[in-house]
Formats: C-alpha cells, structure tokens, sequence
C-alpha cells in the first residue's frame, strides 16, 4: 500500500496558508474570517478609497447585479477593517489579526493574472505600534515562508488605507521581488473603524497567497490553482 | 513617466551616477520599472521608466520634478531655468477669457503674433524623442516640451479660428460634438467640459484632448496660448467617458496645483520665442477664481518617531527642511510648515511621517518584533474548515479548488472580462469536473479509486455559505460546514 491511499494530498494554497497562520499565531495574531459578498463600504470607503478612485473602476472591481452596494471583495482587508472595528468596540486593544481568503478582480487571465485568488491580509493596533514592528513581522513572515537566508526590503509606495506606505521586496533565488503592500494604518481608516487616531496607531498589510506559492515552488501558472487538478499537489510542508 | 538622465542634468548637473540613481529613485522615491541606457550619436543618456505615486503624481510626472526631488534629497545643487524665461515687450490684448464651470480653477491665456510653424531645435527634437514622443512641429513641441519639463499641460489654437477673441470654458451641451486632433468626432455629454468660442465652436475637450476646428496647420502666423487648471475628478470621468488617454489627462486627474499655470505659462513664452524670435507677445488674460490656500501643517518630531519606531533628532527634521526648500518655525520639537502649492500631499502629520522615513531611507528603521501579551479568540469559522479538511485528508481525500464563477446561478455580476457571470450555487457542478479529469490522469498519479474534496463558499438568493463537498464513488456529497 502506497502513502496515498491512506492520507489524501492537500491542496498547496491550503499548506501555505497553514503554515502562514502558524507564523503569524506564534506571535499572537488572531485569525478573522469575513464575508467574499461585501459592502463597497468594508471593501472601499471604510478604507479611505475617495468615491472617485480609479480602483472602483468596472474593470476591477466585480460589482453585483441589482445591489449597487455590494462587491465581490478586492482584498481581504475587509477583513481586516471588520476586525479591527469589532476588537475596538469590545475593547480587545491591542490586538493583531490575520486573514487569509479568496479576493477576486475583474480583469483579463494570464500566467499571472486571474479573477480570483486568496489573499494574506493583516494589522496590528495598539498605542505603541511602529514601523519597526511592520518590519519586524513581515521581516520575520517571509523568512519562514521562503528560509531564512532570505532578504527583505522595504520600498516608499502609496496606499489610500497607510501612511506612510510601503511595498515589500524580498530577495528569493538572487532575484528581489515584490511580495506585498504594507504601512501605518490612515488615521482616517482607524477613526472610520470607531477607533481613535490620537490614542491607537498600528500597522497593516496584505498580498497574494498564490504569489508566494508560486515562487517558493516554481509553479508557473497561477491558473493552475483552480483547476481542481490533483497533479498539482505534490508539496509538503518541510516544517 | 519616462525620464530622460540627460535632461535631469540641466538642471541638476552634480547628480549621481544613472546606475546609483536609480537606486536613489527606488529606495526614496518610487520603483523603476526599467533603466534603458541610449546612445545618439556619441551622447550616451539613460531613460528610467519611474512608476510615480499617484500621491505625488501632481509634481514628479515632471523632469524639473524629478529634478527638484533629486536636488533635496541628495543636497546638491538645483539650477533653476526661471531667469532665462524672457520674452521681448508684451502688448495689450483684446483676447477675452471667460470661466462658465466652477470645474476650471484657472484659465491663462495669451496671443501671440507672427509665429512661424517650422521644424524645432535640435535639442526640443532630442529631448522629446528620448523620452519616447514624436517631433511635431516647433509650436506643438513647445507645449509638450513644456509639459514634460514642468509638469502643466498647454495648448495652442490657431487665431484665425477663434471668432472675436473671446473663448469660455463651460459645461458641455448634451449632445454636442467635436472631432479631435488626428480625427475621430465624439460626442460630448453633460458633466463634460469644453473650451469654446461664443458661436458653438468646440474647440477642446478641457483638460483631455484638442478639436480639429482651431489646429495649427503650415500657414498659422498667430496664436493663442492656454495654460489652465481643471478639476481632477471631472477630467478623469470624462476621459473614462469618451475613453481618451492622453499625457494632460494622466496629469490634470492628478490634481495639478493652479499655481503651476503661471510657470507653464512662462517656460511656453520664453521657448516660443527662442524659436520664432520675430513673434510678438500681448498680456497673458488669467482667469483665477479662486487663488490656492495657502496651508499650514504641523507636527512633532516626538510623534514622527512614534510612528517610525525611530528616534528622529530635531536638528535632523530641520536639515531636511532646509533641503526641502519647506518654509517652517520650531519650537520644542513642534514644527510648524508651509506647505508649499506644489506639494498638496503633505496634509497630516503622517504625511510628514512618510516624508521623512522615505527621505532617511525605511533601512534606518530597525526591525522589531513587539512582545505583547495579545489575548486571541479562537475563530470558529476557521476551526470548523480546518477539522473538516484533517477528517477528509485522513479519510484519504485530496484537495481541490475549483472556481467560484459560472454559466449560471442565482447571484450576477455586473460586468465581466468572462463569459462566466454568476457566482457558483454549489461546489458539486465543480467537484464533477475535477472527479472526470483526476479520473483520467488516475493512472499516471497512481491512485485506484480518485476520492476528492474541496471546501468554499456558494452563493444563493440567501446569501454565502462555507460549503465542503467529496465524492464517494461517482456520488457527490455536499454539506454546509
């Protein structure tokens, strides 16, 4: 009798996503969950998207027919904000949460592109929450995601929801690639969360899943995912 | 935007390297998508491709931008072209400018005489060609020499077409039409702008794209000059609307600073001069409604380190500062700023948060990871997925993922780049598909029975639901987790 036949083989964004909730758990984040249908305000405005951002163009965003309020969400950041707001109305501060879920965008499929994809979203708030600490985590994340003789780089970027803003780089097999978008949380996101900007700061982030998946095991195609093929779970978690 | 070493040079002469540069530019400014190293004739330059920050797009969408930004940074020394802008006497004008649309925020313009359309200078031609644009003519290159050097878009009508010197920006009428620069007519709707003269000739799309009716052609000898500023949202839902891309759209949805006019308006004049040194000048007519506030911004060097996880000196802040050309008191480490017109970014203290931790460089902050007792749920949703998938992967199940779109369903999108426009019912339709195709390869992935699962969420009238469905033999089982 071979392996197979007793235990079944996982799927590789469901091995990754494991292994990425423990990283983030060891360090006390608490996982969240949220809606895929969401409200164009959880997946825009609380996020301080002005109503005329190009984001919320067509071609981006799938907006649902007869209910001009609801999106299938871009990002999981909405879950995220949801979090954030909840922990606040419960006084559950500091806190920090991390997320990871189907996102979708209406746009053209290719090796790199598709409609839907999970994506790893998190934040941390408290009183005292820095820069540093973004960092640190993130530094500390792609590390155990990729081995630890990876290097991590972080680059001025620009996000409606951070200031400052900053993209993530990591350096993977003598190639530096951009891993994610990061930054301090926008005082107007905290306050749209109830949260109050003088007294709590903290940081947030978020990107793809699939991406990581792909570079890590030289997957080529991000299409090859979804298409419910078992060849395609072949990896194991060396952890 | 596409920024040419070369060009850079004018102004910042003592400027690094391009190699160094460019990592100036992505460690302190924005990511470089490409360096392309040219070599004309025996002039070698470098075209870095910048992808600018849409928060910052207002000013560095420009080479005296870039410039400037450079010269701050790396404290060497900007060479500012504004003395060498002259142009002979300026006479009075009849040209009349009249704003109808609360959407233009300023409106300049300026008749010149005795122009001669020609070929432009060697060095209008270079510039322009490294950056990836075309030569046109001397009056066209100006304005984009122009709009590419200090970031304003102009524009030039032929005299002759504009009936009794008087032009208005105003709303356009539903259903009017104009037929563009190198052809095509569209139709215009309300909410869109326009630059007209007083008989129902559209001239402009404001702040999109040019009309045929006053094009430049061989013959002009005089024209009008126009320098204005319109509201980014307008412009970027016109564009969007009427599906024109063009290089003063990209700025003017950046929200450009009004003040910037009168510097175009300068940089045009003083270079269609050196082309056509016999024209004549009249008094530039500038229409500005409402002059830009001037704004205050204020924050603490304590608070800049609180954000950072840095500790930010006093003298540091004031250095860059300094570099900056920002205007400031300071007191206590309570700095007070000037926010300069150009610089409509800088709004809150996180700003100046960003502003200092880009220009220190992000590699001065030290990693950290904060030990705090956080008290985390457990998150239900999450356990009950998680057990649901160990019992399957147990029983010898593998798992799946198949696609939430579909031919049909209960739940539409609006619009779609597939044909697939509903949202997935249930996970069985999926699973069937996946149980044929695993079926087929079973052999080569040396399985005898193909036994799969896949666990996601289905969508009804009702709403969304966490769903797992597995197959026991050609039978597939679905429940709701």
């Amino acid at each position: 009798m071979t392996k197979e036949n007793k235990k079944g083989t996982i799927h590789p964004l469901s091995l990754l996503a494991d292994q990425a909730y423990k990283t983030f758990s060891d360090l006390g984040f608490e996982i969240a969950t949220g809606p895929e249908l969401e409200s164009d305000w959880y997946n825009f405005y609380v996020l301080n998207f002005p109503k005329d951002h190009p984001a919320l163009d067509m071609q981006d965003t799938f907006w649902i027919k007869n209910n001009k309020e609801k999106v299938l969400r871009t990002h999981t950041t909405t879950v995220t904000a949801r979090a954030i707001e909840q922990a606040g109305k419960d006084g559950r501060l500091p806190a920090a949460f991390i997320s990871i879920g189907k996102v979708f965008r209406n746009e053209a499929t290719d090796i790199t592109h598709e409609m839907q994809f999970f994506q790893i979203d998190g934040a941390m708030v408290g009183e005292n929450i820095t820069l540093a600490d973004l960092k640190g985590v993130l530094t500390n994340f792609y590390k155990k995601m990729l081995g630890e003789d990876v290097e991590v780089e972080f680059r001025p970027s620009f996000f409606p929801f951070t200031e400052p803003s900053l993209e993530v780089f990591a350096k993977f097999k003598g190639k530096w690639l951009e891993m994610m978008g990061s930054g301090m949380l926008h005082p107007n996101v905290l306050h749209n969360c109830g949260l109050d900007p003088t007294k709590v700061q903290g940081f947030a982030f978020g990107g793809g899943l699939d991406r990581i998946a792909m570079i890590k095991w030289d997957i080529p195609d991000v299409r090859l995912f979804y298409q419910g093929d078992l060849r395609l779970n072949q990896f194991e978690n060396e952890n | 935007m596409k920024i040419s070493y070369n060009w850079l040079r004018w102004y910042i002469p003592e400027v690094s390297k391009a190699d160094k540069l460019t990592d100036v530019i992505t460690y302190h400014i924005a990511e470089v998508e490409t360096v392309e190293h040219r070599v004309l004739n025996t002039e070698e330059d470098w075209i870095f491709d910048i992808k600018i920050l849409p928060n910052r797009a207002h000013d560095l969408l420009s080479h005296q931008g870039m410039a400037r930004e450079l010269a701050s940074l790396l404290n060497i020394k900007f060479i500012d072209p504004t003395p060498k802008y002259k142009i002979p006497k300026s006479y009075p004008t009849k040209l009349v400018k009249r704003i109808e649309t609360p959407k233009c925020r300023r409106y300049m313009g300026r008749i010149v005489r005795n122009i001669k359309i020609g070929p432009s200078p060697k060095w209008v031609v270079q510039h322009l060609e490294s950056i990836g644009q075309r030569s046109i003519n001397n009056i066209v290159d100006a304005t984009n020499i122009v709009m590419f050097d200090c970031g304003q878009p102009a524009h030039v009508f032929d005299l002759s077409k504009v009936k009794d010197l008087k032009l208005q920006v105003r709303d356009a009428k539903h259903g009017e039409k104009m037929t563009l620069l190198g052809g095509g007519e569209k139709v215009l709707k309300k909410g869109m702008m326009v630059i007209a003269d007083d008989y129902d000739h559209v001239l402009d799309i404001a702040g999109v794209k040019g009309g045929r009716h006053a094009e430049l052609t061989e013959d002009t000898k005089d024209i009008i000059l126009e320098c204005a500023n319109f509201d980014p949202v307008s412009i970027r839902k016109t564009a969007q609307a009427l599906n024109i891309v063009t290089d003063a759209k990209k700025r003017f949805e950046n929200d450009l600073s009004p003040e910037l006019a009168s510097y175009g308006m300068q940089e045009l004049s003083a270079l269609i001069y050196e082309m056509c040194p016999e024209a004549e000048f009249e008094d530039v007519v500038d229409v500005y409604p409402k002059k830009q506030e001037e704004r205050k911004l204020s924050f603490s060097t304590e608070k800049i380190s609180k954000i950072l996880g840095l500790k930010v000196s006093v003298s540091e802040v004031k250095d860059i500062l300094k570099r900056y050309h920002l205007e400031f008191t300071e007191d206590k480490g309570i700095f007070e700023i000037k926010v300069p017109a150009m610089r409509q970014d800088l709004a809150i203290e996180e700003d100046m948060a960003e502003e200092i931790g880009r220009i220190l460089g992000y590699d001065k902050v030290k990693s950290t990871i904060p030990k705090i007792d956080f008290k985390p749920k457990v998150n239900e949703t999450h356990v009950k997925i998680s057990s649901a998938r160990s019992k399957l992967l147990d029983k010898g199940y593998s798992e799946v993922m198949t696609y939430t779109f579909s031919d049909s369903g209960e739940v539409e999108v609006e619009m779609s780049a597939s044909d697939k426009k509903f949202l997935r019912t249930n996970l069985t339709d999926g699973l069937k598909d996946s149980l044929k195709l695993n079926q087929i390869n079973s052999p080569l992935l040396g399985m005898k029975e193909v036994k799969i699962f896949e666990i996601g969420t289905i969508f009804t009238n009702k709403g969304e639901e966490m769903r797992v469905a597995y197959n026991e033999g050609s039978k597939i089982i679905e429940k709701t987790i």
